[in-house]
C-alpha cells in the first residue's frame, strides 16, 4: 500500500514537472510555432535594434500591450505576410514575467564563447 | 698708478659680474620655462600624431570585425565562437554600458573616449550603427608601441640642449649690450670719485707736515690758536679722507696682517687725536694693559681712529673718554650724548648717523663692523641716553694665538 502511494505520488510529481507550463510556454509559444520567424530570431532584430536588457524588455513590453506597425522590429515584408499580432491580453505583470523569460532564454550573453 | 686703475676696473667687474650672474640666472631660467612648455607641446602633438595613426589603423581593424560581429549575429545561436583576432584584442558593450564579450587584458575602459591610454594598451572605440549581439560600444585593444616615446623624448634633450646653448649665448651678448651705458658711467662715477678722494691726498698731507714744521715758540698766544684750530679741521678732513680711501679701494687691498701692539697702537691714535680732543675740552682716562692682535695694521688703525673719532665728535664739551686694554678685549666709552636704545640696532649701518647736528657720512662705524666681521672681532655697544656710549671689541683666540706661531 505505502509503495503504491509512493508511485502515485511520484507520477503525479513526474507528470507536473513534465507538463507544467510557465507564463511565457503558455501565452507565447505557440502562436509563433507557426510563423516562419522563429522566437530566437525576433530576439536577436529586438537585440540588433534596443540592444541592451532594460531597453530590450521595455520595447518589448511596449509592443505587446499596443501593437504598432511603425515599432515593429520585423521587415515590412513579413508584416505584410502575416500582419501585426493583436493587443496581448496578460496582465502587465504577467508580461513582465513572460519577457524576463524570454529574455533568459534567448539571451546571448552567456552563450558567447 | 695704472696698477690701482686696473684693480678698480677689476672691483667694478665684480659687482658687474655678479649683477651679470642674477639676470642669466632669470633669463636662464626664463629659457628653460619656455623650452619646457615648447617641449610639452612637441610631447603633446607627436602623442596626438600617434594616436592619430593608431586611430586610422584600428578603424579600419573595427570595420573587418564589424562584419564578422554581423555574420555572427545572423547566426546565433548556431555559431556562438566569439570573432578573435592576433592582431588586436576586443570587447562588446551593450546600450547600458554593460559588458557583453571580453578578451581585453585591461579592463579599464572608457566608452566615452575614441581613442586612450589604458596602461601600456591602447583603447579604440566604435560606435555601432546596428547592435550586433545587441553591442553599442566596440572596444579594440592594442599594444603601445613606444618606440614614439623614445624619439620624442631625445629630440626634445637634443633640440633643447641647442636651444639652451644659442639663447644663452644671445643672453650674454644682450647683457653685455644693455650693461654697456651702465657700466662706463660706474667706471665714470668711480674714477671721478677715487681721482677727488686721490687729489685730496696732496693738500691734506701738506697742510698737516706745514703744521707739524711750523715753530710755535715764536707764534704769539693768538696764533698758536688759530693754528690748533687749523690743525683739527686739517686732521678732520684727513680722517674723512681715509675712510674714503677704505671704502673705495680697500675692498681690493690684500690685507698684509702681522702682530700689531694695541698698546702702542692706542697711544698713538690718542696722541693723534689728543688736539681734535683738547678743542672740546675733552680728557683721555687711559688704563692700557699690553695686548696683540694678528691684524692688517691699517685696517686695525682705520678701526680705532674711528671708535675715537666717534668718541670725540659725540662727547658733551669738558668730557671723557675711557680706554681700556686688556689680554682679549678694549672697550672705548665716552660720556657723550648717549643712543636711543632703538637705534643701537642700526649704528653699523652705512649712512646712519645718530644725530644730525654732528657732521659727517655715517660711514666710520659701517667701516669697524666691516673690519671687525671679516677678523672675527666681537664689536658689542651700550649706552644710555644722556650719559655716553661704550663700544666693546672682543678678540678672538685665534687671533691672540698667532703670537706662539
Amino acid at each position: 500500500m505505502k509503495n503504491l502511494i509512493k508511485r502515485v505520488a511520484f507520477v503525479v510529481l513526474f507528470s507536473t514537472m513534465l507538463f507544467s507550463q510557465n507564463v511565457f510556454e503558455e501565452n507565447c509559444k505557440d502562436c509563433h510555432r507557426d510563423l516562419p520567424a522563429s522566437l530566437q530570431r525576433m530576439f536577436m532584430a529586438y537585440l540588433k535594434v534596443y540592444s541592451g536588457e532594460i531597453t530590450v524588455k521595455a520595447a518589448l513590453k511596449g509592443y505587446l500591450m499596443k501593437p504598432d506597425k511603425r515599432l515593429s522590429v520585423m521587415s515590412d515584408l513579413f508584416i505584410d505576410r502575416f500582419g501585426i499580432k493583436k493587443k496581448s491580453k496578460l496582465s502587465e505583470k504577467e508580461l513582465e514575467e513572460a519577457i524576463d523569460i524570454y529574455w533568459d532564454l534567448y539571451n546571448v550573453r552567456n552563450k558567447l564563447r | 698708478m695704472s696698477a690701482s686703475k686696473n684693480r678698480d676696473i677689476s672691483l667694478l667687474l665684480h659687482n658687474e659680474k655678479q649683477s651679470l650672474r642674477r639676470f642669466l640666472a632669470l633669463y636662464i631660467f626664463l629659457v628653460l620655462v619656455l623650452i619646457s612648455l615648447l617641449s610639452i607641446f612637441y610631447y603633446q602633438s607627436q602623442e596626438k600624431l600617434m594616436f592619430s595613426n593608431q586611430r586610422t589603423v584600428l578603424s579600419g581593424y573595427a570595420t573587418e570585425f564589424v562584419k564578422k560581429l554581423k555574420i555572427l549575429h545572423h547566426y546565433f545561436p548556431a555559431r556562438y565562437k566569439y570573432p578573435r583576432d592576433d592582431r588586436f584584442k576586443s570587447a562588446i558593450y551593450d546600450i547600458e554600458r554593460v559588458l557583453i564579450f571580453s578578451t581585453l587584458d585591461n579592463n579599464s575602459t572608457n566608452l566615452d573616449k575614441v581613442i586612450y591610454r589604458a596602461g601600456d594598451k591602447i583603447h579604440f572605440v566604435k560606435y555601432l550603427d546596428d547592435y550586433y549581439l545587441g553591442a553599442m560600444y566596440l572596444i579594440l585593444e592594442i599594444d603601445e608601441d613606444r618606440s614614439w616615446y623614445r624619439d620624442t623624448i631625445l629630440h626634445i634633450l637634443a633640440l633643447g640642449t641647442i636651444m639652451l646653448i644659442v639663447l644663452g649665448i644671445f643672453g650674454l651678448f644682450f647683457v653685455n649690450l644693455f650693461l654697456k651705458p651702465m657700466k662706463n658711467s660706474i667706471e665714470l662715477l668711480d674714477n671721478f670719485i677715487k681721482d677727488t678722494t686721490h687729489e685730496l691726498n696732496t693738500p691734506i698731507s701738506a697742510i698737516l707736515a706745514n703744521i707739524e714744521m711750523m715753530d710755535q715758540s715764536v707764534m704769539s698766544e693768538k696764533n698758536i690758536k688759530k693754528l690748533s684750530r687749523i690743525n683739527i679741521a686739517a686732521k678732520t678732513v684727513s680722517h674723512l679722507y681715509q675712510d674714503l680711501t677704505y671704502l673705495v679701494l680697500g675692498h681690493q687691498r690684500v690685507s698684509k696682517d702681522e702682530m700689531i701692539d694695541l698698546k702702542a697702537l692706542i697711544l698713538n691714535r690718542v696722541d693723534y687725536f689728543y688736539i681734535l680732543a683738547k678743542s672740546k675740552k675733552i680728557l683721555f682716562d687711559l688704563d692700557l694693559e699690553e695686548a696683540s692682535l694678528f691684524i692688517d695694521p691699517v685696517k686695525i688703525a682705520r678701526m680705532v681712529d674711528n671708535l675715537i673719532s666717534n668718541a670725540i665728535k659725540y662727547n658733551k664739551r669738558n668730557g671723557q673718554i675711557k680706554i681700556v686694554l686688556r689680554d682679549n678685549y678694549f672697550v672705548i666709552s665716552d660720556t657723550g650724548i648717549g643712543i636711543k636704545s632703538e637705534k643701537i640696532n642700526s649704528v653699523f649701518d652705512r649712512y646712519s648717523r645718530f644725530t644730525s647736528s654732528v657732521g659727517g657720512f655715517g660711514i666710520g662705524l659701517n667701516i669697524v663692523k666691516s673690519i671687525a666681521d671679516e677678523y672675527g672681532l666681537k664689536i658689542t655697544v651700550s649706552s644710555k641716553l644722556g650719559e655716553g656710549t661704550t663700544f666693546r671689541v672682543d678678540f678672538p683666540k685665534d687671533n691672540r694665538d698667532e703670537k706662539s706661531n
